[in-house]
């Protein structure tokens, strides 16, 4: 029997996540991902008015609230019959395309390269250049004030861990450089979205606010910046780790798990449809590079499990007849999430898994050349080249916007469809930051009847099925180096490399102590 | 970057919507995005939103954050106090989902530029069950959290609280009152 580690929360500062894992021999040997708080927000919709999904379902996360806006849209759209217009769609678009740059730097500079790199370096840095001094006094200053959150990672540096000085303190620059461009995306997603949190415009039928000519020329002169950050910064840097220092996690495949892939496929590049930045598509059992089998995503395949959850549920089901009931007396269960699966089998979901669909030419490339395997290095970098591709598309959506809106007849909404039908149901894919996301609305006497949503983190985060088989975190732990028990920080790079967001609930401020309560004034 | 927007006040009202009372911040920031209120003033309704707040932080010298907080008092308590009173980070922010905290993004935000000083006004919870309700308890106290930011506001313009909390504001009061 080896030795059980068990980290919660796992997020870098805060999440509901628990992983447990059992190692021996210095490797994990057995792994379990547990969500450790009820969800189930689904149930606040029933007997609602359909159009209100789109709204309630942007509450369920904080994080990735309007991503749920755009699935809940689209399942809305198949539900009611709508024909969202070119228009309508290239701004769903865009709005969803700065969220991707957004999510995709903090996930790589703020929630994830400090499991890489040893921050405490920075002090050796003996450079002259000014602006990288400055950056060593502030984190300097920080640390003799004891005041080094959030720069601190939770665990010891090991040998994987960069400390090259000139290295490590231009990652901290980059670090601020990027704090500066995700408050630069999401002021570019605001200017469609109208506001954020929780964007208004994204709405059944399509969009709800014109685009003038000037909002377009802002957009892009933001994104000409962002797109100057990923191009020269982001994807240099994670391609610097991950062929240098890490190069030996990245060919060793450390938290690769299974090798199943799912992407539901994302982002019109034209306006028939046919053509899309992110292909649907499954493989299955991925063995090495050379020839990938990619068969056509169907909805009906997709279930979801319980045996080890607490909910009540018989047997495995497709979401339309899925349900959240709680059942906390449920034996063997161990995690509020749900095991979804596809044909039976559990998926990786993201970046890594939409790039090994689509055969992106760059990642195999990189996979093939340098010896790189599936893992917690290979999904940085997906994530990194990804960011260029959504980017580039941006750009031809700001000009295939321009095009439509000085056309007789530019149209953004499908006003025809607009009132709930009597009955219906719809199922809305998207393929947000993290991963496939769906939602499934059935309608009836013009209300919702039943609703389910299938997150991203679900598909990665999700516990063993009834046939005991382990979801893909746990999965993807098993072998992990752990030398030192004390110090499991390659269990937390595997899991932090899947952009887990578990962020589904509550966030009340709760100081430990009641020294709050001196400052009670009512 | 920050120089040409001197005298902003961001009044922002936080929570989680579809939990009761861990929404009573935005309930109260909706109500006040409704008044008349002076131009140096934007209300801005968070959500949960944490990181993904900076972009509204960083344009403001002043902050006043709404938000649920479990102190120890009865429901419907109101707390005031300063970011510095809470007790260091980040141990004290366990039961926050959020990926980051809006506390510590509002440090965070303090490597980029200067923190703005950050006021905290909080509400003592009763029910956080799902639902898209306040308890009674909590929204007998929104008219006075909404009079207690309108002083806040008022003071940080070096203007009569008078005149500011009485508007509109049923719980309006002298600025001599005991609080």
């Amino acid at each position: 029997m080896g030795r059980r580690i068990t980290i919660d929360p796992i997020t870098r500062i805060e999440g509901h996540l628990k992983i447990e894992v059992e190692v021996e021999k210095g490797k994990v040997k057995n792994a379990w991902s547990s969500g450790t708080m009820a969800r189930g927000f689904e149930a606040l919709l029933l007997g609602k008015d359909p159009r209100d999904a789109s709204y309630v379902t942007s509450r369920f996360c904080g994080v990735c609230f309007s991503v749920h806006q755009m699935a809940s849209a689209r399942a809305l759209d198949v539900a009611f019959g709508a024909q969202v217009p070119w228009g309508g769609r290239l701004l769903r678009n865009l709005v969803m395309g700065a969220e991707y740059i957004y999510d995709h730097l903090v996930h790589f500079y703020h929630l994830s390269a400090l499991d890489y790199i040893d921050i405490m370096a920075i002090a050796n840095y003996k450079g002259k250049d000014s602006e990288l001094n400055k950056v060593k006094d502030k984190v300097v200053g920080l640390v003799q004030r004891g005041d080094t959150f959030p720069l601190t990672p939770r665990y010891e540096p090991d040998e994987f861990s960069v400390n090259d000085p000139d290295v490590v303190i231009s990652a901290v620059k980059h670090y601020l450089d990027a704090l500066k461009m995700q408050i630069k995306a999401k002021n570019m997603g605001v200017i469609f979205g109208g506001r954020a949190p929780h964007y208004q415009s994204i709405v059944v039928g399509g969009f709800t606010q014109y685009p003038d000519i000037n909002q377009i020329a802002r957009f892009r002169s933001m994104l000409d910046e962002l797109a100057g950050f990923v191009n020269e910064v982001y994807i240099p840097d994670v391609l610097a780790f991950g062929t240098g220092p890490l190069l030996p996690l990245a060919k060793g495949g450390v938290g690769g798990g299974h090798r199943n892939y799912l992407s539901y496929g994302s982002f019109e590049l034209n306006e028939a449809g046919d053509e899309l930045v992110f292909k649907p598509g499954v493989i299955f059992n991925l063995n090495g590079t050379k020839s990938i089998e990619i068969r056509p995503f169907e909805q009906k395949r997709v279930t979801e499990s319980v045996h080890y959850s607490w909910y009540k549920q018989d047997k495995p089901r497709h979401p339309y007849q899925g349900a959240q009931v709680f059942d906390l007396e449920r034996p063997d269960a161990y995690s509020f999430i749900k095991a979804p699966r596809y044909d039976n089998v559990p998926m990786e979901v993201g970046p890594l898994a939409r790039a090994l669909v689509d055969q992106d030419p760059t990642i195999l490339g990189i996979m093939r050349n340098q010896g790189v395997k599936p893992g917690a290095v290979a999904r940085h970098a997906a994530r990194a080249l990804e960011t260029k591709k959504v980017v580039d598309a941006m750009y031809h959506w700001c000009d295939e916007l321009t095009a439509a809106m000085t056309k007789p007849g530019f149209k953004i909404h499908d006003t025809d469809h607009w009132e709930p039908p009597a009955e219906g149901e719809g199922a809305g894919f998207f393929e947000p930051p993290r991963g496939a996301l769906g939602h499934w609305i059935q309608i009836k006497d013009h209300k919702i009847a039943n609703y389910q949503a299938v997150v991203p983190s679900t598909w990665n985060a999700s516990p063993r099925d009834e046939r005991g088989v382990r979801g893909q975190y746990e999965e993807s732990l098993i072998g992990a180096p752990v030398p030192d028990p004390e110090n499991p920080i390659n269990v937390v790079r595997v899991i932090r490399s899947f952009d887990p967001c578990l962020a589904c609930a509550i966030h009340l401020i709760d100081p430990k102590t009641n020294e709050i309560l001196k400052f009670m004034v009512e | 970057m920050a120089s040409a927007k001197r005298g902003k006040i961001l009044v922002l009202g936080v929570g989680n919507l579809l939990l009761s009372d861990e929404g009573v911040g935005v309930h109260a920031a909706r109500e006040m995005m409704e008044m008349d209120l002076p131009p140096e003033v934007l209300v801005v309704e968070g959500g949960t939103d944490g990181f993904g707040l900076m972009h509204v932080l960083v344009e403001a010298d002043r902050v006043i954050l709404i938000d649920a907080v479990k102190g120890g008092g009865q429901p419907g308590s109101i707390y005031r106090f300063e970011i510095e009173d809470c007790p260091p980070f980040p141990d004290v922010f366990k039961t926050s989902v959020h990926q980051i905290s809006i506390l510590e993004v509002i440090n965070l935000s303090g490597l980029i530029g200067p923190t703005p000083r950050t006021t905290i006004i909080g509400i003592e919870p009763i029910c956080l069950e799902m639902g898209m309700e306040l308890s009674p308890q909590v929204a007998r106290a929104i008219p006075k959290v909404i009079r207690l930011v309108k002083e806040e506001v008022a003071a940080s313009l070096g203007h009569s609280p008078r005149k500011l909390a009485t508007g509109g504001s049923p719980a309006g009061g002298s600025p001599s009152d005991p609080i």
